[in-house]
């Protein structure tokens, strides 16, 4: 099947970047599984049905990669033939270092009961706006090829994305899930 | 429907037939069955004017079975020869329910543990497919008696959590008793079409669902026709049955009991204290009289009674919401499902929660049937017949074992199937040639904490040293939710494969329990997780300055040697303490003390090196 080599964004027909129309993404997303869902071939052949989960697996990874800015950013990276495993030291900055340092250190002197969640709130909001200012630095780096720079701020996403998964857990556990 | 039909001059006009079907709430407690009944789709009850059917039926010597109401009698007169709640034995082998506490009056027939269990009654043997099918013949017979005319499909419905092997069974059912299936359709989705949720509607609803003795939260996602299941949740042990508990403890407590009731006391209690609920439903108090005594009861009283209950279940929601990545004001819709939703003092706390009134003008025993038997007139070609597609999501993590009797997730729960994941892993020791593989499925950190679904082994591993091979582990899901696993060593291509059915056997309520295990010890295992973790990383450092001791062991001095030793040692009663601080305090101190030696070594290797001596060949022969 064609659509089985096609990169992400040709199959969601979406322009490759890391700024992308959601709703548009969605309703793409909606279509392919109207056509293609197994569901669809309840009344088929086997190897319909097959070609249809397999066509649809790679839709839902697609669509889950894309949905993600993360993954997505991520993606464009190996597209571009960047390796994001590679860390190294070197690549983070200093003054990464010490914000971290900092959002950590008021993350973990919180109380651990209900009373730090408007905390906890203004410290997830704090974050979210440093994600948003990397992830607009990111796509116009990306967008003039800039990989490494790009690289490294995807590096640099990535502390601030396990910091955000931190602080829910700390929500999580104070709202006594 | 408002249109006039206008004919052809002369013709008459074409008369569309109206083909008979049905949808059917297939229930664990009570089950019902509904049409189209001209404008609307109705429940259709039986000569008595009873909707709910109770599931029961009853197996006699030389006679038909006996099914529902007529059965109940039986049911307490009889309990070996009645089956009540077969629902909870579809899908499920022998070995999953014969210790099972609530099939206890039951006689399982020795049919081996990965079997279907069957039930010996008065009138033979009985798999739970026949008994399911005793039930959906009485309420088919009950549909042709109202609708005069022949069954020629039904629509049924199935808990949104039921696994493969319950659907097919449920179909089974429906076959064995001559019924068409249009549709398995998902008790949350059939809710939702009840209310007219369906094509005209865009935006994302709560399927509120508290049953007797389960609970159910589902949030879907309504766009263009197509239903997605964004996430699932609940309790299997939360339901309206618990409610009634607290009310009687409260009413005990007001009573001052002190003497023990007897089993017929507490019954009658019983009574009048479920009695007093409904009352409170529509009243802001009520009094019941037992044993010469009056109690007051005040909707205030009922409320912090049963609050924690309520707040264990706007848990669930918030809980749902998080894994859908939603906000509360982000959901348009609430549907109540399940007897229980009744109470406004449930209606009140998910109205306060969400900010929004929740639907209930349709009684919430009847809006599953009422959604299924829509379902079922559009399919059969009755309405126009643009349906709908159901976008459904795995319930419980899939996951490998790895090192330490971990488990690496590698399909999460609540992503959209069908789905294919691959991760990578490697070998551990080395010249390893065989991997073994256990599937796993839950959300513990721990395997024995999980359910295993299948073991296999990847054999013809070329010999390498520890972490070199790349053996490329693919999960895929298919559109029922059946998992295959293949193991592929990369360099070489061997491959390994499984046919995994992920679910045979797992009970939704078993879902649940593993789900709220998994929250109930996220904090413990991620402890257990950090400790094995430490374990190791330990236990591969002794190893490493073993083997580098049996090297090049005389670079060191005995002094040091008894030091390093006595280091060794102390992390090993570390590790077999199973203190994770102290473990890493050892580690961090063996690391430290054997420093110098790596050193000695690394010079060692880099002058050999330099002097035209292959490491390799120096390590082998120090040997």
């Amino acid at each position: 099947m064609q659509i089985l080599n096609q990169n992400f964004f040709a199959l969601f027909e979406q322009p490759q970047g890391f700024h992308l129309d959601m709703e548009a993404l969605s309703a793409t997303y909606r279509q392919l599984q109207n056509a293609n869902h197994p569901d669809r071939f309840a009344g088929e052949g086997e190897s319909e049905r097959l070609k249809a989960v397999q066509l649809t697996s790679l839709i839902n990874e697609a669509y889950d990669t894309l949905r993600s800015p993360m993954k997505r950013a991520a993606y464009l990276l190996q597209l571009a033939g960047v390796d994001t495993e590679r860390v190294e030291q070197s690549d983070l900055s200093m003054d990464l270092l010490l914000e971290q340092m900092q959002l950590r250190e008021s993350l973990a002197e919180l109380p651990a009961d209900d009373s730090a969640l408007p905390q906890l709130e203004k410290l997830k909001k704090d974050v979210s706006e440093k994600m948003r200012a990397r992830q607009q630095q990111f796509a116009e780096l990306m967008q003039s090829e800039q990989l490494d720079a790009a690289r490294k701020l995807f590096h640099e996403m990535q502390f601030l994305h396990k910091l955000t998964k931190e602080i829910d857990q700390g929500e999580e556990q104070r709202l006594d899930y | 429907m408002a249109l006039l039909q206008i004919s052809e001059p002369g013709g008459k006009p074409a008369a569309p037939k109206h083909r008979l079907a049905v949808g059917i709430d297939l229930g664990t407690t009570n089950s019902l069955v509904a049409a189209s009944c001209g404008q609307k789709v109705e429940i259709l009850p039986d000569d008595e004017g009873n909707y709910l059917m109770p599931s029961i039926v009853s197996y006699g010597t030389n006679s038909a079975p006996v099914v529902g109401h007529a059965a109940l009698p039986a049911a307490v007169e009889d309990p070996a020869n009645t089956i009540i709640s077969v629902k909870r034995l579809l899908g499920r082998s022998l070995g999953e329910v014969s210790d099972d506490e609530q099939f206890g009056q039951y006689q399982f027939a020795s049919t081996g543990v990965d079997s279907a269990p069957v039930l010996q009654t008065a009138a033979g043997d009985k798999n739970p497919v026949q008994v399911s099918a005793d039930i959906l013949s009485a309420l088919a017979q009950r549909a042709e008696r109202a609708l005069k005319g022949k069954l020629e499909g039904v629509v049924i419905t199935v808990p949104a959590y039921f696994n493969d092997a319950q659907r097919q069974q449920t179909k089974d059912a429906a076959q064995l008793a001559g019924l068409q299936v249009l549709r398995l359709l998902n008790e949350p989705t059939a809710a939702a079409v009840a209310y007219g949720l369906d094509s005209k509607d865009e935006g994302n609803v709560i399927v509120f669902d508290l049953g007797g003795g389960t609970f159910d939260v589902s949030l879907l996602s309504l766009q263009k026709g197509i239903f997605e299941v964004l996430a699932t949740g609940g309790n299997t042990s939360l339901g309206g049955d618990d409610f009634d508990r607290a009310l009687m403890a409260l009413v005990r407590s007001k009573l001052g009991a002190t003497e023990e009731l007897n089993h017929k006391q507490t019954a009658q209690l019983k009574r009048l204290v479920i009695q007093a609920k409904h009352e409170l439903s529509n009243s802001s108090s009520s009094e019941l009289i037992f044993n010469d005594q009056t109690v007051r009861l005040t909707v205030e009283d009922f409320s912090a009674a049963v609050q924690d209950l309520v707040r264990q279940t706007i848990t669930a929601c918030r809980r749902v919401l998080r894994d859908a990545e939603l906000d509360k004001d982000q959901i348009d819709n609430i549907v109540m499902v399940g007897g229980a939703t009744r109470m406004p003092v449930i209606r009140q706390a998910v109205a306060e929660f969400f900010g929004k009134e929740p639907l209930t003008s349709i009684d919430p025993d009847k809006v599953v049937a009422i959604g299924a038997g829509i379902q079922a007139d559009v399919l059969i070609g009755n309405k126009s017949a643009d349906s709908f597609l159901l976008l459904d999501v795995n319930p419980l993590s899939l996951g490998i074992e790895t090192m330490g009797e971990l488990v690496e997730k590698i399909i999460p729960r609540n992503t959209t199937i069908p789905v294919a994941r691959a991760q990578e892993f490697t070998t551990f020791k080395d010249g390893q040639t065989v991997m073994a593989l256990h599937v796993v499925q839950g959300e513990r950190e721990l395997v024995k904490d999980c359910r295993s679904l299948a073991r296999f082994e990847l054999r013809g591993i070329p010999p390498m040293v520890a972490g070199a091979a790349k053996i490329r582990v693919t999960f895929q899901v298919d559109a029922d939710g059946l998992l295959s696993v293949l193991a592929e060593e990369l360099s070489t291509g061997t491959r390994a494969e499984i046919q995994v059915k992920p679910s045979y056997g797992l009970g939704s309520g078993e879902i649940e329990e593993m789900l709220q295990a998994s929250q109930a010890h996220a904090q413990e295992d991620m402890q257990v997780r950090a400790l094995r973790e430490a374990q190791i990383e330990a236990q591969q450092l002794i190893d490493a300055i073993r083997a580098a001791e049996t090297q090049d062991g005389d670079l060191l001095e005995e002094e040091e040697r008894a030091q390093l030793d006595a280091a060794v040692a102390k992390l090993e009663r570390a590790i077999a303490d199973a203190n994770k601080n102290d473990i890493s305090e050892q580690t961090e101190a063996l690391n430290k003390l054997s420093g110098e030696f790596a050193a000695r070594r690394m010079d060692l290797h880099i002058a050999k090196a330099l002097s035209g001596e292959n490491i390799d060949s120096v390590e082998s022969t120090n040997d």
